[in-house]
């Protein structure tokens, strides 16, 4: 059974219409990695996906539980349940800036009262973002990539089964970037489920085992990341491709 | 000297604690009840948002002297009602003060709710936080935090917007130090009246900056 199985998903702002039509689906270990111009609406596809968006039209469906059936929402507890297994990293990474690194972990497995040894669980995901030494730091004294590299730990607290990224690296100095990605690699070699928006090509190449390229509100093209960088069939993906990869 | 010292600034003290009691009352009341309006403003429900929107335009838009000489003489002259509205002069100064300063602090925290990025509100709710938990524990410390400088900036202003009791007739600092200038027919009064008021919002500031230190987050 897909993990994620998403059906004619519709979306507009006013007449503006956003995403027209969109199917895919995500497996249990998938790392797929969504590439596209500005404005093709893949951040809104992922939003979408964890409720931060409703969308207008289409299915949605969360380890085989919609949440959205035909563009019409299910009971709240319902969409609470299928997007709880998801976490979501944001471009500007939003942590808490009232709360020290470890609070910002801690403060969403309290609230939902998790039974699991909290402490314990904050300690190894800090060391495994190599933030050890920064559990009683503010964000605000951290660089962006160490805030990026929280926001993800902070997401995994919650035990999602599929992580959402949403251009995770794009407000990064690019020499930030790589301890970022480090992470996310890091992730998808433990088989972590990850749909990453994303403008590095880099990554999308190597890291990702699907490649789907978006435009104007559609899935043009989608594939293996040797299919789509090495044999790609559209002349959109071709001209994106050749303004993108240097 | 110390015929000075207890005929002039005696009083003048005694004065000061007038003024700090309306002060304290003013501030520890119109605060929340500020919040409840800002809460009002952004209600859901049309009514609230209106009339809370109403009273903030009136209470913001007209003199606060204005508004005392209304609560303290005006409400009393009411026909067949009057006489049940007569209060004592400092209690109505209070009610006065508080309901005035309530609508400058429900604008205040307003500002502040509109300065949090809606990027909280989403790490909130894709971490499963409930909108009560959201408010609670997101998004009011950071209104508070951002609120800060406006609100020690308000208190300083209601230290000496309390000299407006010397025009309800209630014995304050301000009142004190009139008297001794007409009786001596000497200005030093004036001017040990605003080394008083001078030293409380100095003490005022101090404290609020040590509050935004400690909230500074870093």
């Amino acid at each position: 059974m897909a993990l994620i199985e998403v059906q004619n998903l519709k979306k507009s702002f006013g007449d503006n219409e956003v995403l027209k039509n969109i199917t895919f689906t995500v497996e249990k270990n998938d790392v797929i990695a969504i590439i596209g111009p500005s404005g093709s609406g893949k951040s809104t596809m992922l939003r979408s996906l964890i409720h931060l968006e409703e969308i207008n039209g289409g299915t949605v469906k969360i380890a085989g539980e919609a949440f959205v059936e035909q563009g019409v929402y299910k009971r709240p507890d319902v969409i609470k349940k299928a997007t709880a297994k998801m976490g979501m990293v944001f471009q500007q990474f939003n942590l808490f800036p009232h709360l020290t690194v470890k609070d910002n972990l801690e403060l969403a497995p309290k609230m939902a009262g998790k039974k699991a040894d909290i402490a314990a669980m904050t300690s190894d995901l800090l060391q495994k973002v190599g933030l050890s030494a920064k559990e009683k730091a503010y964000p605000k004294s951290l660089s962006g990539g160490q805030q990026q590299r929280v926001a993800i730990a902070r997401a995994l607290m919650m035990n999602p089964e599929i992580l959402l990224f949403d251009e995770p690296t794009s407000a990064l100095d690019p020499e930030l970037t790589g301890e970022v990605l480090k992470v996310m690699k890091d992730l998808a070699e433990e088989h972590m489920t990850m749909i990453v928006v994303t403008h590095e090509m880099g990554f999308a190449r190597s890291v990702a085992n699907k490649v789907v390229f978006m435009d104007g509100g559609e899935i043009v093209e989608a594939g293996t990341p040797d299919e789509l960088f090495g044999n790609p069939q559209h002349e959109r993906t071709k001209a994106f491709l050749a303004k993108n990869l240097k | 000297m110390a015929d000075y010292w207890s005929s002039v600034i005696l009083p003048m003290l005694e004065g000061a604690q007038m003024t700090l009691l309306l002060f304290f009352i003013a501030i520890i009341v119109s605060v929340p009840l500020g919040f409840l309006l800002t809460l009002a403003v952004n209600s859901k429900i049309k009514l609230f948002s209106w009339l809370a929107t109403i009273y903030i335009t009136i209470m913001r838009g007209t003199p606060l002297l204005l508004q005392l000489l209304i609560i303290c003489f005006g409400l009393p002259m009411i026909p067949g009602i009057g006489e049940y509205l007569t209060i004592d002069r400092f209690a109505a100064a209070c009610l006065g003060f508080i309901l005035n300063y309530a609508a400058y602090f429900a604008e205040i925290f307003r500002g502040g709710l509109l300065s949090i990025d809606k990027g909280q509100y989403e790490a909130a709710k894709v971490l499963g936080l409930t909108k009560s938990q959201t408010t609670r524990k997101i998004i009011l410390p950071q209104m508070f935090r951002v609120a800060l400088p406006s609100v020690a900036n308000e208190s300083i202003t209601l230290i000496k917007d309390t000299a407006l009791l010397y025009a309800v007739a209630v014995p304050e600092l301000l009142h004190f130090a009139e008297t001794a200038v007409n009786r001596d027919f000497s200005i030093v009064p004036y001017f040990i009246a605003g080394a008083i008021y001078l030293i409380m919002t100095i003490i005022l500031t101090i404290f609020f900056k040590w509050l935004e230190r400690r909230f500074k987050y870093e």
